[in-house]
């Protein structure tokens, strides 16, 4: 060992200080950059809702500020742990960070929030020049949007490190065993509240794909095996909590169905034109995908198989999230074409005010849009060794997670 | 039935439909007419690139004016499909003066409803608007220093934390176990490369989407001009160029061409360099790509081509080109003046005029009826004795700002002339500067604007709020062909009567004190960007048509 100090007596010595909220030792920047993490995310779909409602918006429209809010949170609360910690830090608080750059100390998840902070700030000016060169674009990913949505995951991934190292960290000494518990169970939901904020962030930037119409298309099943064994497989792997997969699936699917409801009870009209879809309230955004299936599968695995070689597990993993996925979207496709889903609930009705209402392929799958036969079991495989490949990297990604502790 | 309402269609299309003035280089759109009882001017500064704003300036000298509303009309979707009008808002210190802006989402053929609301009640008017991307930008140095120095930063801190992600952000609280320094480095390495990479990749799709905005981008289509001698003279072949037409909606096939006063194509030939010769042709359609014209005796050298079309929805465009015509072996200047008074035009109103060269020091041309060009506010003779005056108070031109181009003629006697209506209108002006960079074909106040507002009408008449699209290309094709021939085969009155009529034109031109009756032709105007000008202008009178033109400075 290089340096050897002991943590627990380094805590006792400065305990919880100023950093801290609560004599829990959970530090205030946790709570706001969760806190970030769920305004960036709700005004990233607020603003979605209102380019396909209402269409204009200028650079401080609410849902941008509340994106803006959520960068500037995260990144002031996490400016101000690096910059107090590495200026007026004790010996204590200094060896809980990673030092960088010869003076700087600070927290990792810190400095991911400020990494995504700038990111999401340079974005705006990229994002106007944007405009005004290639027009006002109508599509969630363009290199400017694309700057904007790797600064917002940085800064929700940020939440969920900065809670994670916490979590990994031994208890302050202090606490009682009572507050031990109640320290835990919090740290435990942030982190699975902030990770569910992280899904429906990866759900949303790829959402262009995986709307109903392409429930039955093959580039669903491999973009969904893209992103969630890999996610799911690293929240199970890091979290400490026996259904952590579920629990996010369930975030997520809250979130966007919350998303769902209550966006339309508000008035809206299409302010620019050409307007093909007359419209009063705000569209709706996508109804979530069932996650919840194929997490608690997941989870389940890693219950009884967790020990397994990673490779062996991802090989269960990998298939079983396709499979699962394909079960439960492939006839919810169907579900969401059919006048049962357009109510409140499913929102299915929400249609972009540009777009002609009466298009035919609105509430049905085009021959385009359906993989049959050999298309089909091709995409089906590839999705699957997708699926393993990427269990496998979230797997390593959950153990790295596991044991970030600064 | 469905056949019938599509002929009537396009027989509505073909008599009614008068589009904004064609240009190269001038954008900008004005209007001078009324919305109500209210007299307003309209200058309509498009965005270039689409999603984007126009700038409208409203100008009004009539009295109540309360509050004015501006609103984009597509084509496509009609009144049904635009959002509620904005409010366009008085200009501090400039009375009468209110701007607005609105947003032209799409391209395509668009039009601003201008709404009035004062004491004398709610007046509209509509001014169309061509939505078009056309500006290729790039970033100003500055804004690049900064962005490129925060993607530097970004870059530099994702480094940092990837290396410190592998080594000590895994470390118990103040122990760093032994070879963490190697892992840090070997993880900034790794990180470095992947950057590298997303980077590059990142760059290449940057390319990718500015390389598909440039093949979407409006770009004029292209033609060949080209002219073979035959036995009654020059014939002049202007063959356009349809490969651009995969990347443009099938609505601007050239099947789909409508008339404008009675002529499918609108020609300007201005002689480079000197500008001294000066023609105003009407070609022939061959076939859909093809147009043909019998020149008119102009002088060797080599010639700017303007050719004005438009569409069936309202959608006008310049195709430019250049022409060189030669005689080998003979005096370059007057080689082709020898056939004068022989020329027999492809059309009754093809025209021309020889006039001094724009620069002092080029040389003149040897023709009879040499026109001597005019400056802004001095009183120029013309060839047949009368006179004209563009009335200026000699202050030097300005860029974007409105002027209403004035001109006003004399008979030789000095009394104000009676001027008659020329291919429908009172007047026709082509200004251009005269290093061919911008052109615009104009026509006067009030003209276009009503039968405009009659296509627009019809437009939102139409409950339908998508366009349900054009008859068979072919069939509309004969039927133009059929119209346009009938208007040539009228006599002069009739034709000039007739297409009077198609405008909704009356002979009730606003005068001011000495120059009351038809005397006084205007055309708002204002120059996109400064330098030397020259402003043609066509009228008629006593039968025979008068052509002049005007020399004018423009600055900043």
């Amino acid at each position: 060992m290089e340096v050897s100090l002991n943590s627990q007596a380094a805590t006792l010595e400065r305990p919880m200080a100023a950093t801290s909220t609560t004599n829990l030792g959970i530090p205030v920047y946790i709570y706001a950059t969760a806190l970030a993490s769920l305004s960036i995310i709700v005004g990233l779909i607020w603003d979605i809702s209102w380019h396909t409602s209402i269409g204009r918006d200028g650079l401080l429209s609410p849902p941008h500020l509340a994106i803006y809010f959520g960068a500037v949170v995260s990144g002031f609360f996490s400016g101000y742990q690096v910059l107090k910690t590495s200026f007026w830090g004790s010996t204590s608080e200094k060896q809980k960070s990673v030092k960088f750059w010869g003076v700087f100390y600070g927290s990792l998840g810190a400095l991911f929030c400020i990494w995504g902070c700038f990111a999401m700030l340079t974005s705006a000016p990229f994002d106007d020049w944007w405009h005004n060169t290639y027009g006002l674009d109508v599509t969630i990913l363009s290199p400017p949007h694309s700057l904007l949505a790797l600064g917002m995951i940085m800064v929700q991934f940020g939440a969920m490190i900065s809670v994670l190292a916490l979590q990994n960290q031994p208890d302050p000494a202090h606490l009682s065993q009572g507050q031990r518990q109640l320290r835990k169970n919090i740290l435990q939901s942030i982190f699975i509240v902030t990770a569910g904020f992280f899904l429906v962030m990866l759900f949303t930037i790829t959402s262009q794909y995986q709307n109903r119409n392409d429930m039955h298309g093959v580039t669903f099943y491999v973009v969904g095996a893209l992103l969630y064994p890999l996610f799911l497989s690293t929240v199970a792997r890091a979290s400490k909590l026996k259904w952590a997969a579920t629990y996010t699936a369930a975030v997520y699917m809250l979130v966007l169905m919350l998303m769902v409801w209550i966006l339309p009870l508000f008035p809206a009209e299409p302010l620019l034109g050409p307007i093909r879809n007359f419209i009063t309230h705000y569209q709706a955004f996508e109804f979530p995908l069932l996650l919840i299936v194929p997490a608690f599968a997941i989870d389940f695995i890693m219950q009884r198989k967790g020990h397994i070689n990673n490779w062996l597990l991802a090989l269960i993993i990998g298939p079983l999230f396709v499979l699962l996925h394909l079960a439960v979207q492939w006839p919810m496709g169907d579900f969401l074409m059919t006048p049962l889903a357009r109510t409140w609930f499913f929102g299915q009705e929400s249609w972009y005010f540009g777009s002609n209402p009466n298009y035919e392929y609105r509430f049905a799958f085009a021959d385009w849009q359906v993989s049959t036969g050999w298309s089909l079991i091709k995409g089906l495989l590839i999705a699957m060794v997708v699926g393993i490949l990427f269990t496998r990297l979230g797997l390593k990604w959950g153990n790295w997670m596991k044991n970030v502790m600064r | 039935m469905k056949a019938l309402v599509k002929t009537l269609f396009i027989s509505y299309l073909i008599l009614y439909i008068h589009p904004v003035n064609s240009h190269v280089g001038s954008p900008g759109v004005i209007f001078e007419g009324e919305a109500g009882d209210y007299q307003i001017m309209v200058n309509i500064n498009p965005p270039d690139v689409i999603p984007g704003t126009a700038d409208i300036q409203v100008y009004s000298t009539t009295e109540g004016i309360k509050q004015i509303f501006v609103r984009p009309i597509y084509w496509h979707t009609g009144d049904e499909g635009s959002p509620r009008a904005d409010e366009a808002f008085p200009v501090e210190n400039s009375p009468g003066q209110y701007q607005g802006e609105v947003w032209l989402m799409e391209n395509g053929a668009a039009s601003i409803e201008v709404k009035v609301i004062g004491t004398q009640g709610e007046g509209t008017a509509l001014v169309p608007v061509m939505a078009v991307s056309t500006a290729q930008k790039e970033m100003d140095a500055s804004l690049g220093w900064i962005l490129g120095g925060l993607g530097i930063f970004l870059v530099i801190l994702m480094i940092t934390i990837i290396g410190n992600s592998v080594s000590d952000a895994t470390q118990a609280p103040g122990e760093i176990m032994p070879g963490q320094k190697r892992k840090k480095i070997i993880g900034m390495a790794v990180a470095t490369v992947i950057i590298a990479l997303i980077l590059y990749g990142g760059m290449s799709w940057w390319n990718s989407w500015a390389d598909s905005y440039r093949r979407y981008m409006f770009k004029p289509f292209q033609a060949n001009s080209s002219v073979e001698q035959t036995k009654h003279g020059k014939k002049m072949t202007f063959q356009i160029d349809s490969s651009y037409l995969k990347y443009r909606p099938r609505t601007l096939s050239f099947n789909y061409m409508i008339p404008d006063h009675g002529k499918l194509m609108h020609m300007f030939l201005i002689r480079e360099g000197s500008l001294d010769a000066f023609a105003h042709l009407h070609p022939v359609r061959k076939d859909s790509l093809t147009f043909e014209v019998d020149l008119p005796p102009l002088p060797t050298g080599k010639y700017f081509v303007f050719a004005d079309i438009v569409r069936g929805h309202g959608w006008h465009e310049t195709i430019s080109d250049t022409l060189l015509i030669s005689e080998p072996g003979m005096n370059v200047q007057l080689a082709s003046m020898q056939n004068e008074g022989s020329w027999q035009p492809s059309d009754p109103d093809d025209t021309y005029i020889i006039s001094n060269p724009v620069q002092p020091e080029q040389v003149m041309l040897a023709a009879s009826n040499i026109v001597t060009c005019g400056k802004p506010g001095i009183k120029t003779p013309l060839p047949d004795g009368s006179t004209a005056i563009w009335e200026h108070d000699g202050e030097s031109l300005q860029t974007n700002r409105l002027y209403p181009m004035t001109f006003s003629i004399f008979n030789p006697d000095g009394e104000p002339a009676e001027l008659e209506p020329y291919m429908g209108m009172m007047g026709h002006a082509v200004v251009m500067k005269t290093d061919g960079s911008v052109y615009i074909h104009l026509h006067p106040v009030g003209n276009y604007s009503s039968a405009t507002q009659d296509l627009i009408k019809r437009r939102i008449e139409d409950e339908n709020p998508i366009f349900a699209g054009f008859s068979h290309a072919e069939h509309f094709r004969d039927s133009v062909d059929q119209v346009v021939a009938s208007i040539k085969a009228m006599s002069e009155e009739e034709r000039s009567n007739y297409l009077m009529q198609l405008m909704g034109h009356e002979l009730n031109y606003e005068g001011e004190g000495e120059h009351e009756g038809h005397s006084v032709v205007v055309f708002p105007y204002s120059f996109p960007e400064p330098g030397n000008y020259r402003v043609w202008i066509q009228m008629k009178r006593n039968g025979k048509v008068l052509n002049t033109a005007f020399d004018a400075v423009v600055t900043e």
